[in-house]
Parts: structure tokens; sequence; C-alpha cells
């Protein structure tokens, strides 16, 4: 049945199989770019021009067409029994031998990080074990650090892992991975050195077609020096050059903006890829999927029927020793005013007049644009204390060596925002992150009103506004759907419980679940910009915050303490008491 | 913990608000009216039913009886101090035994053709499940009447082989087995002899002594000797101090002729609040639920419309055929015997508009008002079917007309598929799909409600092929193994923006540990309770004779051929046109199921 094979977007397990024929697709821009089609595509754009613009599939006329294409492995040769040869010679007619190759080099700034070890490498390797990689690419680490090319693959070879449903090979691949891997050493601020990288970069090029994908990860005080330098010395003459950044983004309004307009010095807008991870998380990309191809919950989704929206973000450890970085922040830039908020506004925007990038961050703006500026009222802080726990000793957040001892820097923060349009008027959308809490734990509740003039209302022995339906997204662990309903206890009375409609990936999935760094690269190399923050967005996420901030840092608001592993302070109770909300995660219903 | 109330006798103790409420059902059915009178407002929250019509109704019949003083009082005193101080079930468990109370009244059921083979594989689990559950008064009897000649031991010899106890709790199974065995008797006797009911009165009496005698006659006997049943049970067997009440089965007439006869004569020795209709299906766990489900979500009523409701289908199949019991069949036919009343009645619950209240009344006035307004049945809009022998495997399965209770030129239907319209505000438009069938690939009994494709998709581009067919379809799954899901479409996990179809799921063997009552169970409870929400009233079985007689009539007047299929087949394939022709889809013949 599934003659479509996409190496990259379509799942091996058997339940696709049975689906494919029904909607299987193909994310063409997402799918190897083998040699040839790098050579094909502009005769597939010339005659499917929409593609260019279309983030996500294409009509079966074009999906077809592209099956052949993409299902053609690093050296051409089908990937799979499933392309016959008659289309494999349809798809050599397209080709043309004369044209130019492209390559891409990415560079990995602070490639001896942390998040470039953990992250970015696997999602690299990860990419290129589904064949997700064009045919001819480089990775480039770049540091401080004097390394060889030796040691750099020795360094990264160890945090590489295959995925657990096809580890075929995965020895061989790894090699082949790290072949393709290579050190430059230089600072980050030296305008020389970027050149000498540019020149080894155009010798791996080698006159092809140059298209280059900087990756900053490093600290934000040395991003615009890299920026320029890179820039200025190590653009690509021919192709694109795209550079990915990482939080923060600045830590005010100010400061962000002063970042945006140095980058905006030596990149323009379109070259600007902000990262922000949670965007790039399954059940976030899912969101949309829901509520837009679904009857059944698009009418839900207003103050019509929603009581309230909660956000939550919560780990089970503390700062361990890192928490230089983390003091200077806090919690509300490090989780809520990106992640969360980006979260609130994918899930209150209006529908889009597409799914093309601009579109949905349009959209997006104007939910943010719309929100009422957070203030100190609708604000909980917290922050973890020691804590002794079966003879164990847990340490409280200024007991860290890298935190100064005084610290009144949150680790938890609750807060209630407010979109006035006319959709959401009045609907509180509650958020809270913490660190050193009881769980780990990434999800969206969505809380809805209450059955008016409930028949069964004797059947709820107290509360009957406790007892109404919840729809909650599981981001992580263990990303699951379900659906709380009041239903029948089965049985010769009549009693009712709330008991879940569910969808737990683990069990319905067989794949594994791709990284989210994984997803992130793949669309900055396609150049889809979807999953990005886009300057003005970054602009009307810091005009919520920053006043906020700022009252908080100059009033000195001291932080409500709470036990390390603990539920957090129960000030987050007070705050959706005040709205006549309840905390979702912390119901007791709910593990 | 989210365990709302239960407040009735029947509700089962796993939890601790349960706990309070478990496993006493004599206590609640037969003391909760003087409850209600005199306990303090704080307990009284308690003690409230959900089942007003329980309170109204059979609190006035069985509680104007209750004249006693002492024990009642220390009943109450006992009662009031469990309710205000949390105790287990096993404690109340203990506590209940002693609670002896001389006056309480009694109930005497009567399976009227005990040897019959419904009474045996039906009624009498049925009962003994509920006296496993102590779900029967304490003062109970139960007489099995029939003609063939039998003592009290060979009935309960014969009942004995059918009774069964709850997988979930086996404990003391066989004792209680006895006990309920040693309450059972029999009185043989002609179903038109009003002689032999007044020794059954007399028998009756023995056993009630000087209590309150209530009886409940359960009619287990072909409809021809219906009407003298209920004369003689009527006029020689009725309670002199009590209730009297009468079960009937279905069939109830064969079209609006025979059924208003059938209803007039009854109702020449019953009042309409004797007669207790049964429709077994709606006893079923799912199709009780299915109000729950509307009601009690706010998530389910704003879709619940033509507005987002494409059309609604009710699927019957049998995998079995008539199997040398056809001849009551072949007279009735599968239109009678499973639309007219089981759909129709799942439909009704279904489509009715928000009754005012959960009482039996309401509901079934609501009911009524959606079959009123629904346009008769016409010919072009029924597809029939009738199986044929088929060689599979080896072995050979018979044709309907093989069977040699059938007559051999029989067109009686054994697959029907309808098209029905409910002409209101509600759902103008909307296909109601029904089809039932016996001797088909599979046993099951579902609902399933396919809603509108989304305006406007933007994801229009990852549906292949059919944007309509991926469409919000939510099933319950009646029998067997009760589910309820929702199909949505969901983004498959990976690099690519793929769509499928997954499952919303709330599978009952996995969430809930408990065994499912039968439908019978329920329903006899509801009875000897005087809760008639889940039987069908005079009105509604009227109005749902006069969607079907024209159309039956016609089948049989033109002599109609049904279309033959397959001994275990999927059934004849005019189903799928007539669904084509109102552009829909059955959802339990799709790829994906």
């Amino acid at each position: 049945m599934a003659t479509h094979i996409t190496p990259c977007s379509s799942s091996s397990s058997s339940s696709s199989l049975t689906f494919s024929s029904e909607f299987n697709v193909c994310k063409p821009r997402k799918c190897c770019f083998s040699k040839r089609v790098s050579q094909v595509r502009p005769r597939i754009l010339s005659r499917n021009h929409f593609q260019i613009k279309s983030s996500n599939g294409q009509p079966l006329n074009a999906v077809s067409m592209q099956d052949v294409l993409f299902g053609l492995g690093m050296d051409g040769r089908p990937l799979a029994k499933g392309i016959k040869p008659e289309e494999e010679e349809v798809f050599f007619d397209f080709s043309d031998p004369e044209e130019v190759q492209s390559t891409l080099s990415i560079a990995v700034v602070g490639a001896s990080g942390d998040l470039a070890k953990k992250k970015i490498f696997p999602a690299l390797f990860a990419l290129y074990y589904e064949d997700c990689l064009p045919e001819n690419f480089v990775v480039f680490g770049y540091a401080r650090t004097k390394l060889t090319d030796e040691e750099l693959r020795n360094m990264i070879s160890g945090t590489l892992t295959c995925r657990i449903d096809t580890n075929e090979n995965c020895e061989a691949k790894m090699e082949q991975f790290l072949k393709r891997c290579f050190y430059h050493s230089g600072q980050y601020n030296s305008e020389e050195h970027f050149a000498e990288l540019d020149s080894k970069l155009k010798e791996k090029e080698a006159g092809k077609l140059s298209n280059r994908l900087f990756y900053l990860s490093v600290p934000p005080n040395i991003f615009v020096d890299v920026v320029r330098c890179a820039s200025l010395k190590a653009s690509s003459a021919n192709g694109w050059t795209r550079v990915i950044v990482e939080k923060p983004f600045g830590r005010d309004s100010e400061s962000s903006a002063e970042l945006t307009r140095c980058l905006k010095r030596y990149l323009t807008e379109d070259q600007i890829f902000r990262i922000d991870h949670y965007l790039g998380k399954e059940l976030v990309e899912n969101l949309s999927v829901l509520r837009f191809s679904n009857l059944v919950f698009e009418p839900l989704w207003s103050r019509n029927y929603i009581r309230n929206v909660q956000l939550i973000f919560s780990e089970d450890f503390g700062t361990e020793g890192r928490g230089g970085y983390f003091d200077h922040y806090g919690i509300i830039r490090d989780i809520m005013q990106n992640h969360l908020l980006q979260i609130l506004a994918l899930f209150a925007m209006e529908t889009p007049v597409s799914l093309d990038a601009e579109d949905i961050r349009n959209e997006k703006v104007k939910v943010l644009r719309s929100m009422k500026q957070l203030q100190l009222e609708d604000v909980i802080i917290g922050q973890y204390k020691g804590h002794n726990k079966g003879g164990r000793r847990y340490p409280g957040y200024t007991d860290d060596s890298t935190v100064p001892n005084n610290s009144i820097t949150p680790t938890f923060a609750a807060a209630a925002l407010f979109i006035n349009n006319a959709r959401w008027d009045g609907v509180p959308f509650l958020m809270k992150a913490g660190k050193a809490l009881h769980t780990r734990r990434a999800e969206i509740r969505v809380q809805f009103r209450h059955v008016p003039g409930n028949l069964y209302k004797q059947n709820f022995g107290t509360d009957l506004d406790k007892a109404t339906n919840e729809l909650v997204l599981r981001v992580q662990p263990d990303e699951a759907i379900y659906l709380k309903i009041n239903n029948k206890v089965p049985g010769l009375g009549m009693r009712l419980d709330r008991s879940d409609l569910n969808l737990l990936y683990r069990a319905r999935y067989s794949k594994e679940i791709p990284d989210a760094y994984e997803r992130l690269l793949l669309d900055a190399i396609a150049g889809e910009r979807r999953l990005f923050i886009r300057s003005d967005e970054l602009d009307a996420a810091w005009s919520l915050f920053t006043p906020l901030l700022k009252e908080l840092e100059v009033k000195k608001i001291a932080p409500e303490l709470y036990p390390y592993g603990s539920r957090g302070p129960v000030g987050a109770h007070y705050l959706a008491a005040k709205y006549n909300v309840r905390w979702g995660d912390l119901s007791g219903e709910d593990s | 913990m989210a365990a709302f109330y239960a407040t009735h006798c029947r509700s089962y103790s796993y939890t601790y608000s349960s706990s309070i409420n478990g496993g006493r059902n004599q206590r609640f059915s037969f003391s909760s009216s003087f409850l209600r009178l005199s306990v303090p407002a704080k307990a009284k929250v308690f003690l409230q039913s959900q089942r007003n019509s329980y309170q109204n109704a059979v609190l006035m019949q069985d509680v104007a009886t209750k004249a006693t003083t002492v024990e009642k009082e220390t009943g109450l005193e006992k009662l009031k101090d469990e309710l205000l101080s949390v105790t287990s079930s096993k404690e109340w468990d203990e506590k209940a035994g002693f609670d002896i109370n001389e006056n309480e009244s009694t109930v005497s059921i009567t399976v009227v053709g005990a040897s019959g083979d419904l009474a045996k594989k039906k009624i009498f689990p049925a009962l003994f499940a509920l006296y496993y559950e102590d779900c029967l008064p304490k003062h109970f009897t139960v007489y099995g009447y029939a003609r063939s000649k039998m003592t009290d031991a060979e009935l309960r010899n014969m009942v004995s082989k059918t009774l069964t106890c709850r997988i979930d709790k086996r404990e003391n199974c066989g004792e209680k087995m006895e006990q309920f065995l040693k309450r059972c008797f029999y009185h043989s006797g002609q179903y038109d002899s009003q002689e032999n009911f007044a020794q059954l009165d007399k028998k009756l009496k023995e056993h009630e002594g000087r209590r309150v005698s209530n009886r409940l006659f359960y009619l287990s006997i072909p409809p021809n000797i219906f009407i003298e049943a209920v004369k003689c049970a009527s006029l020689s067997a009725s309670s002199g101090n009590g209730w009297t009440r009468v079960i009937v089965e279905k069939p109830f007439g064969r079209d609006s002729e025979s059924s208003a006869a059938l209803t007039k004569a009854l109702k020449q020795y019953l009042a309409e609040d004797q007669i207790f209709r049964i429709d077994h299906y709606l006893g079923k766990e799912l199709v009780e639920n299915l109000s729950v489900l509307r009601f009690s979500n706010l998530i389910f009523e704003p879709l619940w419309s033509r507005q987002y409701i494409r059309n609604v289908q009710l699927i019957f199949s049998e995998d079995f055929g008539t199997e040398g019991r056809g001849g009551y069949f072949d007279h009735y036919g599968i239109i009678r015997d499973i639309m007219q009343n089981h759909l129709l009645q799942i439909l009704a619950l279904f489509a009715m508009e928000t009754p005012v209240s959960l009482d039996a009344e309401d509901i079934r006035n609501e009911k009524v008002k959606v079959l009123r307004s629904m346009r008769p049945l016409q010919l072009e809009n029924v597809v029939i079917g009738q199986y044929k022998s088929h060689n599979k495997g080896g072995v050979t399965y018979p044709a309907y007309t093989d069977d040699k209770t059938v007559p051999k030129g029989s067109l009686t239907p054994t697959f029907a598929a309808a098209a029905l319209f409910i002409d209101n505000a509600r759902w103008d438009g909307v296909p109601f799909l029904m089809k039932a069938g016996k001797a088909l690939h599979n046993k099951r009994a579902e609902i399933r409600v396919q809603f509108r494709h989304v305006p406007g998709n933007l994801y229009n581009r990852n549906f292949r092929t059919d944007l309509d067919r991926a469409t919000n379809e939510l099933v319950i799954r009646v029998q067997p193994d009760e589910a309820i899901y929702l199909k949505i479409n969901n983004k498959v996990p990976g690099l690519g923006m793929r769509l499928d179809r997954s499952n919303l799921n709330l599978h009952y063997a996995a969430r809930y540990s408990k065994e499912i009552p039968d439908a019978y169970e329920r329903l006899l409870l509801d009875a000897i309770e005087g809760e008639r929400r889940l039987f069908i009233r005079s009105d509604e079985l009227d109005a749902a004779w006069e969607l079907f007689t024209p159309v039956l009539a016609e089948l049989e007047v033109k002599k109609i051929i049904p279309e033959y299929y397959p001994y275990g087949s999927r059934g004849p394939v005019g189903a799928h046109y007539l669904a084509a022709r109102y552009n829909v889809r059955w959802g339990d013949l799709g790829v994906e199921q």
C-alpha cells in the first residue's frame, strides 16, 4: 500500500502503512536534498511554484512527483523497493549534469559547549541518519579551544545515538558522518579567524553553490561579535547564509531591541533564525493540527466554552552548579517570556490565512499585541530552598556556589495573563514555570466551563464546577493528548466520574519522536521560518514582560521560598483562586 | 478524589464516597422516605437520590406503607451515625445485617413462562445477580409459573445451572446461590386459567405473611397469550395492599393496529403505570451513558446538531442466523425485531432535546417528541436483505430458508438498512442511518456520529484524497467490548507534516475493573423500584409504529424480494448505495475498521 517512500517524514510503523493510502504526506523540503534533487529543483519549482510557499504538504499531483525524487538515496539509487525502475527513468529525464551542485556547510560556533555536544551534533547526526541532509554537506565546529578534527570527532562521537527503531548500520553511518565533521579553532571576535574558516569552507565546497548555516551556541555577550565576523568574512558568496541564534534574546525590551539592531547591521531579517526549541516539540506542532483539522475542537475554542488555559512547565532539578547564567535572567525570562508565551500565542491565535510562516507569525504577533501587560499583582515568584528528604540533603538555590548568596532571582513563577480580544476577553491564561519541583513536565491544559443547567447536578456530590471537561496536551515527558469527560461509572447505580478519552503517543505510534532540535535545524536548512521567532514577535513579547520584570527588580520583591522537590509556593494557588480557577496539575486526580 | 455521589443503593463501593452509599439497598429503598422527613438537612445531602422520580413516585407508594416506630427510629439513628462518620463498606455490610424490620414490605416476583429460554438465560440469572449485590428487598420470593409439571426442587435445579457470580466478587458464591434458590418456588398452571392464578395468589400470600405485598409479574411468554396471562394475573393474583406491576417483552404487536389492540387489551386490566414494556437495549450500559455524555459534558452539547453532525449511524449485527428458531422471527423480520424498537429507541434518546429533568416522564416526553417529528419511513429509503448459504473453510453455513422452522419461500428480511429523518430545527436534513442484520461477519452494536468536514481546512493539502472522509467521528460501542472513542486528525510524530486519524479512547475494560451488569439486571431493578425511565410508554410505542407500519405494509403487499447476501458476509451492497444516496459512508465498513 505504501508506495511513497519519504524517508524523513514518513513513519516506519505499520500503522502508517495502513493510513498512508489516505493521508500520507510528504514534506518535500524536509526530505533528502540529494545531488540530483537540487539539480532538478528549479524545474519542479517552475512547474509547481506553490511549493516555494508551501510549508506543509502539497496536492497529490505534486507529491507523487516529489516522492519519486526524494525516494532516492545519497547515491541516487532508490532507497527502497517501492520505486520502480520506470519512475527512476522519468526522474533522469529531468536531471541536468551540467548544472552546479549545491553544498551545505554547517558551522557550529561554540562547538565545545554543552548544548553543542548534547543537542546540536546529535540532531545533525539524526538528520543525516534519516537521509534528511543534502548530499554534499560538511559540519564545522568552531571554538576557542585548540582541537584537531580528530579530537572534535572523538568528543562528539560520545553523544551520537541511533534511533531505537532503526539502528541498523548505526556504526557505519556514524563513521561516515564523523568524516564530514571538521574543526577550526579561533577567537569569536576575530575577523581574521573567520576568514580562515571561510577558506577552509571554500575548500570543502569546491566551487559548488555554497549555502552556509551558522549555529551560534555562544554566550549572549559575544553574539554580535560572532555575527559580525561571520557575516563579513565567512558569508556565502553565491548561496544563502543563515544564522541560528539561541536565547537569551536580551533581558528586556531595550536590550533585546539593541541586540536586534546589531544583528540587523550584519544580517537581514530573513537570515536570522531565532530558535525557541519548544516550538519544535511534537505536541506543540500538533496543537495547530488539532485545532484546525478537527471540526470538534474549533467551535469550542473561545471564551464561550473555555474557562481558562494553563501552560505548565516544571523541572525536577535545580541549577546544580550552573547558576551563573540563570541568576542573571531568572525563570520568567528563561521559560515564560519565550517558551510558554510562544505556546500561548500559537494556542490563542486566530486562524491564519495559510500555514506559511509569515501568515502564522502575523497571527501570533496579533495575539501578543492584544495582550494586557503583565501586572505585579498577577505574578507570584518563588525560589527553592534546601530540603532534607530520605536522609538526603537537597541544596537551596543560594547554596549553589555559582549563585550570589543573597540572590532573589526567582526559580519559580506563576502568572495570569489576559488577551483583550473578542475571542479571549476575560479568559485567564495561567502560566507556571519552576525548577526543583516534584515532577518534570510540560503541558497545556484547557479547562472548559461548567455545563449550564446540568441535569446531573445531583450526581456531583459537592462542587459541580470542579467536574468540568479538560483537554490536556502533555508536551513532555510521555507525549499524550487526553480529554477528561464525565462518564457514568458502569453498574446498576447512576454514579458519574471523570474518565479520559486518551491518546497516549507511546501506545499509538511506535516511532521514536524526533528531538525538537532536529526539526528546527532541518527547518533552518530548508528556509522554513514558521517555528522561528520574528523580530516583531520578540518585541511584542518583551513589552508584555519588561515593566513587570523591572518592577520586581526595583522593588526587590522577595520570592516565596519553597522546598526543593515540592509542588512550589502555595502563592500559585492563591493566584489561581483570584480568578476562580484551579491548577489542573495539582488537583490530585492527575499524576 | 473526584468520586461523585452515587446516592443510590445500587452504586458500588470502591471509593470513599461510594462506600457511604454502597451495599445496603434495603435501607435505601425502603427507609429513605422517613429519613427524608426527619433527617437533618446535613444528612439529607447524602441521601438525595439522583433519580427524582424514584423519590417522588416510589416513595409515595412504598413509604405510605411504613407506619412503625421503634425499629425505625433505631435504624434511623444508626444510619445517621454512619452517614456522619465515614465507615468502610465492610463495616456497613456487617451492620446492615442487623437491620431487622418486621413490617417491611415484600416483593414477589413471578416469572410467567419460567421454563422458557429467556427465563433461564436472562431473568433468573439477573435476579440472582441483584440478590448477590444486595439490591433486592430483604423480603422477596421468586415464583416460576409455567404449564410443565415441576416441583420446587426441579425448578431450583434447572435455575441453578445458569446462575453465575460476578468475576470480581466470587466469595461466598455457592452459599449465596443456595440462599437465593431457597427463595425460588414453582407453581404449575395454565396461562389462561384464573383458577390456577388464584392458587398462585394463595401461595404468594403464604410467603408474604402480613407484610405489605408488592408483586411483579414478568411475562416471558409468546405474544398470543399475553392478554390471557395479564387478565388472569390481574384478576386473580393482584396484590391486595401493595403494587402490582407487569413486565412485558417485545413483540408489542406487529404494526400500528395490532399494537394498539394489544395496548387496549392490556389497559382493560392494567393502568399505564403498571405496564413495564421492556426494551433491553435501553438497559445497556453505554445507552445509559449516552445521556450522561451529552448532558454532563460541555464539549459535546454544542456539537449536537445539524450544524456539526453530518449523519448518525445506528448499527446492529449478529454473526449467527436463526439456527433452528426461525418460527417466531419469520413472522416478524429484522425491521420489527431490531429496528422499530431497539435502534429507534436509541435514536430517540440520542436526538431528543434536553429534558426538564431526568424523571421518567420528562425523558419519555422528549423521546415522543422526536418520534413524532420524524418522517414515516419511505420504501426508497429501505434496503432489505436475506442471508443465503455460504461455504467457507469447508463448512457450509445454511441459508435462512434452509432453517426448518422457516417457510421455503419466505421473503422475511434478515437484514435491513434504512435512512430516517427528523424534521425539526435541530436535525433537519441529517440522515439517521440504521442497519441491522443476522448472519453477518461480526457481532456488534454501536452508535456512530460522523461530523462534518472542517470548513476551509488549512491542512487540506495534507489529506491525500478525500478530505470529507477525514472527518471526526464519535463512536459509542454498545457491545461487545464497551468503548467510547473519538476519531481525531492528528499529526504523525516525526519530522514531516503528515496527518492521520487517531482515537481519543475510552476502553471500558481498561478503565473500569468492574464487570458491567447485564441489561436485565438494571431493568428488573428499575421495575421493582418503579423507575420507568427505561421502559416504553404507550404513546412512544404508538409513535414508533406509525413510522414503520406503512413501509412494513408496503414491503409485504408488494412482496419486495430481499437482496441475498452470503452467511457471514458484510451484508448486501444495497446498504452502501443507500448511504451513498445521502452522500455518507458506513463508518463500520471503512478500511480503518
